[in-house]
């Protein structure tokens, strides 16, 4: 561009010198409305209307310029000087070659001055004065040489004085052209902001001069001179930090801890999920967000996790925005997201913005990457267990970019090393992700994802086990304003689990669920001024879900053909949040979403004698719904409250309620979660489940915030959560609510968190207190659990100490240490033996009673990265640790058996032992 | 990347997932409860119940019984029969009389007092005993059965077993040694080459059909008899008998059953509370495990043959010793070996167990049936 006006420049000064003075095109007359277009947009669109006129200009300096302009019957200069008015922006009309110039600050003559040749001497006197005439590219290094803090100007100069602005803007890498999320942008405490996952940023600042900071961990700090008018538009492009050796610790200016209202968030990036060690070497998203505080698992080969005493089904694991219902391959070994596309994670185990809704702990929130918007990069990986790529780069060149990434598994042989049991096992799985995402202007953006997720294995026998994850959603953001934003989403999201069996002919079956959803969202941000903003939108999601289905193999099986009714529900969202910030200390977010839920026809619904138990026996009959009929609603308010009081500048409190509904159920009978856990919607005999949480904490900060410390506490309620019937039959029944028990719960807990997030030595190390007491306290249930006395959950660990260490040793060599020890969780353990049918046979104690041995792992890994020359082809590194050094048989599960006459008790640990492992990963 | 591969697999083979035994720090309820085993024998044969109480972890006790105590079985109708008990907590009958489709409840009064009575349940019919057959893999023999209810109205199917098998030792022995010498066996009285064995069913044993479309039970695996094993050596029989269940009762089995021989895989159910249908009439929240059922008892006894190259097989040595006093008592004292032939100055002698089947557990008598 620069080069282009440079020789046009040239030309046109050797032509112009023949002629006399230009002639205005004053003859031409424009119509037009110009609404808060960019430049480019601005000239574009002049171009079109008086085509024969060409303009050239450097889009980048022009980055903060938008128009808002209605013309009527103007002539092209009178155009410009009223766009440009107030502004440092200058232009020149080349009326013979029609060529327009737009320059910032030094004015292109498109002729010579009068007597340029005869009176040199004239010139250089008038060498101080602005318009003078320089070669442009020249003129503008010159004036950027002598103020070494560019000052960029922001809006149109105007007389009016503004008091608030809003400046918008996107920040990227100026690499890959990706965008940066939670980068702090800010000039002060109280004027601060953090780019979203779109890297876009709206900051409010008063009129005038400031000193822009742009921050984030991983790249070089920005500060801008701003000299700010109106409202505009300012993108700003991000290097990377090159660490380089002997370095100094520079501290972030991250305090976003002490300042976010929310609470209870937990942000990590792949490069700390990356830097943990996990068995097999395979980074593993949700393993390290199981390691967070306030995060518990029922054993370490389940990807199931609990939030704060929340159930493994309360959890809304959304990949994109699109909700993954079973996130784990390989019975929970690992987890179903590729490392390598995935950005990041964020987890909301308290404070859940209003937007979210349906689930009621916790909300985990895995995000992509964008694609590299200017060249084509991807990498490889070859583990002990999967082999992974992913591929990215532009499809137009700073404008519409991809990324995909594919995982597949060759782990037959480590099936071969599995307990005697689970011998002549096969397993395999694959997932595929594919996003694109496409800038269409300044406020526009699309987004296209997909997922894909499949497993299948046979553990030991005939029968083979699979289930897949299929995910698609499209997503538009549009900007209507700098003050008014909004996210539009279209998705559907499904999960089918099948079972099938031929080994007997007669009795050879397949079974199967599945779960569809649809969903629609739309979310909207307005930001009024500095103190107040809003949040609001709706969600609607149709749910399709089969609940089983069991039919013969094939013709040779004797099997009779069952299913369980198919079920559709509607769960609609609508919100609205207020951010509220009187002062620089105080800042308030309340929210309210009212959820609504209809169960749908065609259905068949059966009904109880009211007041007794719901069983077989009290059974009065049946209702069948038509196809689309409203069976029964529910619906209610929940409420979301957070507030946040700044102390001093790195102390601060916060608190918080929330209130959430939960309308879909997941109902398993085994410890762990399996793939034969079956989903159930809310129904007329089935309650939604509710919860709420009051939290309260303290966020100090110290070394100018490089450690973060912060200790909260939360006390939580859950009523009808589903427990299963002593006995009960949980697949294909077509009573469920018969074998099903409502259980109340009670949560409450501390966690004390130390966090160095930068730094060479970097890392965290939590403790947490939490209990989860149980009670299937209805009395109309027929039966109760522990004679209807509270009873600790299977994933009540009330200690849980976590260390998640990383130091760089230098630029290319980095060690990672882990360390876990939590109480064993409860187990129901045989209390008396006794003698029948042939055998001596134990009996069980109540339920939960008792503990398994306590948990305690340490792991250690090394990465080493090849040489870091620039120019060449690929970049290598390895990965190197040891899960579980010192080898403690932490067991997964007790069990009594009656063998052989006898009662003998084993424990059963997964991972037993050290296990080495060896990762390879190619850049390109 | 291949090296690795083949290095990483080898340090994998000593790695992945281990059971221990475990006996957690002692858990004991000092708590005894009633034990009730049986089935009440609505058809014409006799009917065993067995009453024993539970006993702590730590106990020594291999089972406590429950004597002593008086067995009413009361029907709907007013009726009333009883049992009498034959010592070691068993309680018989030799014919109820019991009437298909009247309904039945069993009241016990132990002998310290307390006093427990079942629910009412309807006696059933059992359909006969298709047929018991057996398959034959790389593991072993796999007995199964066969059966069905063309009426459809079994649905709920239990089990349970005894085997008998015949055993022979390899060496035929025609001497004994007795006080410090050698003496000729007195044949045929103490022969020792022939040997009969028996054993129980020790699981559980259910199916259902009611998944299926018609009431058919097929090839469900009963016994499994593990390749090499000594029960295939001669010849095999086994006494199936099959009894139907409602649907209660299986449940009750199906909960025992996972509590108790299911539990630990990965994906195996939590252990839940074992609910039967025996309550303490004076105090409900006494827990009382057993499930009295009213069924009619099939039975069907099949004979398994050797099959081909079924390889059983003792290892055996022969020794000689010579017939001197010392040598004879080296060799013999210690019961290391026993003799079973003599040459012109030696005595053969061999393993005990090569020459004698009743130190494999085995008796000598015939039974009846063979």
């Amino acid at each position: 561009m620069m080069r282009s006006v440079r020789l046009l420049l040239l030309l046109i000064l050797f032509f112009t010198s023949y002629s006399v003075r230009a002639q205005e095109p004053a003859s031409i007359k424009i119509n037009g409305e110009f609404n808060n277009v960019s430049a480019t947009e601005f000239f574009k669109g002049l171009e079109v209307l008086i085509p024969s006129y060409k303009f050239y200009y450097d889009a980048s300096k022009l980055d903060s310029f938008t128009v808002k302009l209605s013309i009527t019957n103007l002539s092209l200069t009178e155009v410009l000087e009223a766009a440009f008015k107030g502004t440092d922006i200058q232009f020149a009309v080349d009326t013979l070659s029609k060529n327009i110039f737009i320059t910032q600050k030094v004015k292109i003559y498109t002729e010579l001055p009068d007597n340029f040749f005869n009176e040199k001497k004239k010139l250089n006197v008038n060498n101080n004065l602005p318009d003078s005439l320089l070669d442009y590219e020249e003129g503008y290094n010159e004036k950027t040489k002598v103020a070494p803090g560019r000052l960029i100007e922001i809006g149109r100069k105007t007389n009016q004085t503004r008091n608030n602005v809003i400046i918008t803007g996107y920040v990227r890498n100026v690499r890959t052209g990706e965008p940066l999320t939670n980068v702090s942008v800010f000039t002060d405490s109280l004027h601060s902001t953090i780019t979203d996952i779109y890297g876009h940023y709206s900051l409010m600042v008063t009129s005038g001069n400031h000193t822009l900071s742009v921050s984030t961990i991983g790249m070089k700090d920005i500060r801008l001179q701003l000299a700010v008018y109106s409202e505009g538009k300012l993108d700003i492009d991000m290097n990377e930090e090159i660490r380089v050796l002997k370095e100094v610790l520079v501290s972030n200016r991250k305090s976003y801890n002490i300042r976010n209202v929310q609470m209870g968030v937990e942000r990590l990036s792949i490069e700390k999920i990356k830097s943990v060690p996990t068995v097999f070497g395979e980074s593993d998203v949700l393993r390290v967000v199981t390691s967070l505080p306030g995060v518990k698992t029922v054993g370490e080969a389940s990807t199931g996790f609990n939030v704060r005493g929340g159930s493994a089904d309360q959890n809304l694991i959304l990949f994109n925005e699109a909700t993954i219902y079973n996130p784990s391959h390989f019975f929970g070994l690992f987890s179903a997201f590729n490392p390598e596309v995935v950005e990041g994670i964020e987890l909301y185990k308290s404070s859940i913005p209003a937007n979210y809704g349906g689930r009621l702990s916790s909300v985990l929130d895995i995000k992509t990457r964008e694609g590299n918007k200017k060249n084509i990069t991807g990498s490889a990986g070859i583990g002990l267990v999967t082999s992974r790529v992913h591929l990215e780069g532009p499809l137009i060149k700073n404008k519409t970019s991809f990324i995909m990434g594919a995982r597949t598994t060759y782990a037959n042989w480590l099936l071969n090393l599995l307990p005697q049991e689970y011998k002549n096992s096969t397993a395999s799985f694959q997932d595929i992700d594919f996003s694109v995402s496409h800038k269409i202007d300044s406020s526009n953006d699309l987004y296209l994802n997909g997922y894909f997720s499949n497993d299948k294995f046979s553990l030991g026998s005939d029968t083979t086990y699979g289930y897949s994850n299929r995910n698609a959603n499209i997503k538009w953001k549009h900007n209507f304003s700098s003050k008014f934003r909004g996210v539009f989403i279209a998705g559907y999201d499904q999960y089918q689990y099948n079972v099938s069996s031929n080994k007997n002919e007669v009795n050879a079956f397949k079974l199967g669920f599945d779960v569809k959803q649809s969903t629609f969202k739309s979310d909207f941000t307005y930001f009024l001024n500095t103190k107040h903003s809003l949040d609001f939108g709706l969600s609607s999601v149709y749910y399709k879900l089969h609940p089983g289905y069991f039919e013969p193999y094939d013709s040779n099986s004797a099997i009779q053909r069952d299913e369980v009714n198919a079920e559709q529900a509607l769960e609609s969202g609508l919100y609205l949040a207020h951010h509220y910030s009187p002062n620089n200390k105080l800042s308030v977010s309340s929210g309210i979403r009212y959820s609504i839920f209809n169960f749908l026809g065609p259905q068949e619904v059966s009904i109880y004698t009211p007041g007794s138990p719901v069983t077989e026996s009290n059974r009065t009959g049946t209702i069948a719904y038509g196809k689309g009929k409203f069976i029964n609603t529910y619906k209610g308010p929940e409420i979301r409250l957070s507030l946040r009081y700044i102390l001093t500048p790195t102390l601060s409190v916060k608190a918080a309620y929330n209130s959430l509904r939960q309308y879909i159920h997941l109902l398993s009978n085994t410890a762990i979660i399996a793939p034969t856990d079956i989903w159930k919607l809310s129904d007329p005999n089935i309650r939604p489940q509710k919860g709420e949480q009051v939290s309260l904490g303290f966020y100090k900060n110290f070394k100018s915030n490089t450690i973060e410390t912060s200790v909260e506490l939360y006390y939580k309620k859950i009523k009808d959560y589903l427990d299963y019937k002593p006995g009960g039959t949980l697949f294909l029944n077509h009573n469920i609510e018969t074998d099903v028990i409502n259980t109340k719960g009670k949560g409450y807990g501390v966690e004390v968190l130390l966090k160095k997030p930068g730094g060479k030595l970097n890392g965290w190390i939590s403790y947490t207190y939490s209990r989860i007491l149980l009670n299937a306290y209805d009395s109309t249930q027929g039966v109760s659990i522990n004679n209807g006395k509270y009873y600790p959950a299977n994933y009540d660990k009330p200690h849980d100490v976590t260390l998640a260490g990383n130091f760089r040793v230098n630029h290319r060599f980095s060690v990672s240490l882990n360390f876990n020890y939590s109480t064993g969780r409860p187990i129901t353990l045989p209390i008396a033996r006794f003698y029948y049918a042939g055998s001596e046979r134990v009996l069980y104690s109540d339920r939960n009673q008792y503990r398994i041995p306590d948990y305690f792992r340490t792991d250690f890994s090394m990465n080493i990265d090849g040489n870091h020359k620039v120019h060449q082809k690929t970049h290598n590194s390895w990965t190197i640790g040891i899960y579980n050094v010192l080898g403690r048989q932490n067991p997964y599960s007790v069990y009594f058996v009656s063998e052989d006459g006898k009662i003998n008790g084993y424990k059963l640990s997964i991972f037993g032992s050290a296990i080495p492992f060896v990762n390879f990963n190619i850049r390109f | 990347m291949r090296t690795i591969f083949i290095l990483t697999t080898i340090i994998f083979a000593w790695l992945i997932g281990c059971k221990k035994p475990y006996s957690p720090s002692v858990i004991s309820s000092n708590r005894s409860m009633l034990v009730v085993e049986g089935n009440l024998n609505a058809g014409a044969d006799s009917t065993t119940l067995r009453l024993t109480r539970t006993f702590k972890l730590d106990d020594t006790a291999r089972l406590i019984a429950e004597n002593n105590a008086q067995l009413t079985i009361e029907g709907r109708d007013n009726s009333v029969r009883s049992l009498s008990g034959s010592g070691n907590g068993y309680y018989t009958s030799s014919n109820l009389n019991l009437i298909i489709g009247k309904e039945y409840r069993l009241r016990i009064i132990t002998s310290g007092g307390n006093e427990y009575l079942s629910d009412y349940v309807k006696a059933r019919i059992t359909p006969d005993i298709d047929s018991v057959g057996w398959d034959r893999d790389i593991t072993g023999a796999h007995v199964y059965v066969n059966t069905g209810d063309p009426s459809g109205n079994t649905v709920y199917y239990r089990w349970n077993y005894d085997e008998t098998w015949e055993i022979r030792s390899y060496y035929y022995s025609r001497f004994v040694y007795e006080n410090g010498g050698v003496r000729p066996r007195l044949l045929p009285a103490e022969d020792v080459s022939v040997c009969w064995k028996n054993d129980q069913s020790r699981q559980i044993i259910l199916a259902n059909s009611k998944s299926l479309t018609q009431d058919i039970i097929y090839k469900k695996p009963i016994v499994t008899i593990p390749s090499g094993s000594e029960k295939f050596q001669v010849r095999y029989s086994i006494l199936l008998r099959q009894y139907s269940l409602d649907k209660n009762a299986y449940d009750f089995f199906e909960i025992m059953k996972k509590n108790t021989e299911e539990i630990g895989s990965i994906f195996s159910p939590q252990p839940s509370e074992i609910r039967g249908n025996i309550h303490n009439v004076n105090d409900l929240s006494e827990a009382v495990i057993g499930y009295v059922t009213v069924s009619e008892e099939k039975q069907k006894r099949v004979f398994i043959t050797r099959p081909t190259q079924w390889d059983f097989s003792l290892s055996c040595t022969s020794i000689d010793v010579p017939k001197m006093a010392d040598s004879i008592n080296y060799y013999f004292g210690g019961y290391q070996y026993v003799p079973y032939d003599e040459g012109p100055t030696v005595y053969l002698g061999t393993e005990p167990y090569c020459a004698d089947c009743t130190i494999r557990g085995g008796v000598t008598t015939k039974p009846s049936f063979w």
